[in-house]
């Protein structure tokens, strides 16, 4: 055969990896309208919210309310463009035929969805981004630049079984289905979990319902960046959505439809 | 990969999709070197079976093993080489990025891209974006990412269609120096004389189950004479009911049947039909075997045979056309 001889070097799993990650960058920079108009919708709303409540004090004491609400608004930030996009993008691919290509290369499954998972990360660091810009514009400078980095690395981070629930939709269901399926787990699952209006303002069985959507550990997880609360149980409960939405996303790859 | 190892192994495999059955105990073995297509009137099970070499199904009956593993697990898929009839290519990518990427997800360095866009011809295009390709230029990309990962067997799924004339003929070439280095290939076609011409052998499959397997000629031969036209008063019921009809088409006022017992068919037809004129028995070709064996023209189900143009297998020889 003519092709060089094969070696494996250790890192071979980390080399697939970069050129499938790189393949999902190189999509946004080529193409980065997608990535506009996903992040213009949460970065709209954003706007629209801060400059109405931006001089209201906050519900966490002692914080104002600019900086609990790049928490709370935050998570749902990331959690739309993770909850979006990356399920919309393979149930297109997967029409077209392309991720059959993937299916029938080497590459092991885990491979191919961590690298899915991660191409999507530049659309949350984009909405993080855009919403700390607002902030600063609105109320101005309300956090420690380490304060802010620590909240940064928690909203990314735990936005990430998001990114695994949105690709086990779009392993099974059309581009467009999956966009109508995943904004009607997005919308309900962001107001029940108290990230657009504090969950003080929702009625008590809102509340009591709240603790069992990961998108409230998330933005739990995220307030408590900035005040220091105890985090473990957040944590806890973004792992086990991990778990679940990473197993889903493991069956719906390995009985893909194509 | 061990030296006795065929590079396909299918044995006794049935596969369903709910209620509707689309391998009914298929066998197919591939040594190093051959090519083997499969032949079949769309819903005969050929796209099932590169399902279960691909590894993109889940064998449900029986057993299917490339060099000896599973194609359900990434490392078995190392060894094969995949040509799909529709890529659905990612816009934003280039032939060389594509290539590159082929390269490293078949465990090889991102440099074995290079020989392989030679190979296929598409070195030129490399920094070009895949989807402005021509359909001609993408199904080359297809075929150098299939070969990057210098693969044991090559699976090609239609891997023609759309291709004129001269770009079907290096397509085969490049197949032929792959299968003259001792890759073993298995195609799907519905062109029933790409098949005679690069195939060592040909495997019917009819309603998911091989209704014959032989080289080109061979398979001709055991159906020679064996398709009876006429004119006649009898009507298709009235033919089919007749022992040893295999099928019944109408063509103008002539009727064609394909059986393999004519003389039986021809007793029964002449006792029922004194009117019976313009009696003719013929060779078949490989798509009239084909068809004889099916019930169905492979040319009408999909695919740009030329009915008017059927190769006589009996001297077909196994060359890529010139």
């Amino acid at each position: 055969m003519t092709a060089a001889i094969g070696t494996r070097p250790p890192a071979h799993g980390l080399r697939i990896l970069r050129v499938e990650v790189a393949e999902g960058l190189r999509a946004i920079v080529r193409e980065p309208t997608a990535l506009f108009f996903s992040v213009l919708f949460p970065v709209g709303f954003y706007a629209l919210f801060t400059t109405i409540f931006g001089g209201q004090q906050g519900f966490v004491a002692g914080l104002p309310y600019a900086a609990t609400n790049l928490a709370t608004f935050g998570a749902f930030g990331v959690v739309s463009v993770m909850l979006m996009n990356p399920g919309t993008a393979v149930a297109e691919d997967r029409t077209r035929g392309w991720l059959r290509v993937k299916k029938v290369s080497a590459v092991p499954i885990g491979t191919t969805i961590a690298a899915k998972v991660i191409a999507a990360l530049p659309y949350a660091v984009a909405v993080m981004l855009a919403f700390s810009a607002v902030s600063l514009l609105v109320a101005g400078p309300v956090l420690e630049f380490g304060s802010w980095t620590r909240l940064m690395v928690a909203l990314l981070v735990g936005s990430l079984p998001f990114a695994l629930l949105s690709l086990a939709v779009g392993f099974v269901l059309s581009a467009g289905a999956s966009a109508a399926v995943l904004n009607a787990v997005l919308l309900p699952m962001a107001v029940a979990s108290g990230l657009w209006f504090p969950l003080e303002m929702m009625p008590p069985f809102v509340q009591n319902l709240a603790p069992l959507l990961p998108t409230y550990h998330l933005s739990r997880l995220a307030l408590a960046q900035l005040t220091g609360a105890d985090a473990g149980v957040h944590v806890v409960a973004l792992l086990i959505s991990t778990a679940v939405a990473a197993a889903l996303a493991g069956w719906a790859y390995r009985n893909l439809r194509v | 990969m061990g030296v006795m190892t065929d590079v396909l192994d299918v044995t006794g495999v049935h596969h369903r999709y709910g209620a509707t059955t689309a391998l009914a105990g298929v066998d197919l073995r591939l040594a190093p070197g051959e090519c083997v297509a499969l032949l079949g009137p769309n819903g005969a099970g050929k796209t099932t079976v590169v399902g279960l070499a691909t590894g993109l199904l889940a064998v449900q009956a029986g057993d299917v093993r490339v060099c000896g593993g599973d194609p359900r697990r990434a490392a078995t898929r190392r060894h094969l080489g995949v040509v799909q009839q529709s890529m659905g290519f990612p816009p934003t990518e280039t032939v060389g990025e594509l290539l590159r990427g082929a390269a490293v997800r078949a465990g090889r360095p991102a440099a074995a891209a290079s020989p392989a866009m030679a190979e296929a011809g598409v070195s030129q295009l490399r920094s070009r974006r895949v989807r402005k390709l021509s359909g001609g230029q993408q199904q080359r990309v297809a075929l150098a990412m299939a070969l990057v990962g210098d693969p044991d067997l090559l699976l090609l799924d239609e891997p023609t269609v759309g291709l004129d004339i001269a770009a079907r003929r290096d397509f085969w070439r490049a197949i032929a120096a792959r299968r003259d280095a001792g890759a073993a290939i298995v195609l799907t076609t519905h062109i029933v004389e790409e098949a005679a011409a690069v195939a060592d052998r040909v495997v019917v499959l009819h309603r998911g189950r091989v209704v014959a397997a032989d080289t080109p000629a061979g398979l001709t031969a055991r159906l020679s004479d064996r398709t009876i036209t006429a004119r006649t008063t009898l009507d298709d019921v009235a033919l089919r009911a007749l022992p040893g009809v295999l099928s019944v088409t109408r063509d103008g006022t002539r009727v064609r049947v394909a059986t393999v017992e004519p003389e039986r068919v021809l007793r029964d037809w002449l006792a029922r039909d004194h009117e019976l004129t313009d009696l003719r028995v013929e060779g078949a070709g490989l798509e009239q075997a084909l068809f004889a064996l099916t019930g169905e023209d492979p040319g009408t189900a999909g695919g740009n045979a030329d009915p008017d143009t059927h190769t006589d297998l009996g001297t077909a020889k196994l060359e890529v056309p010139a």
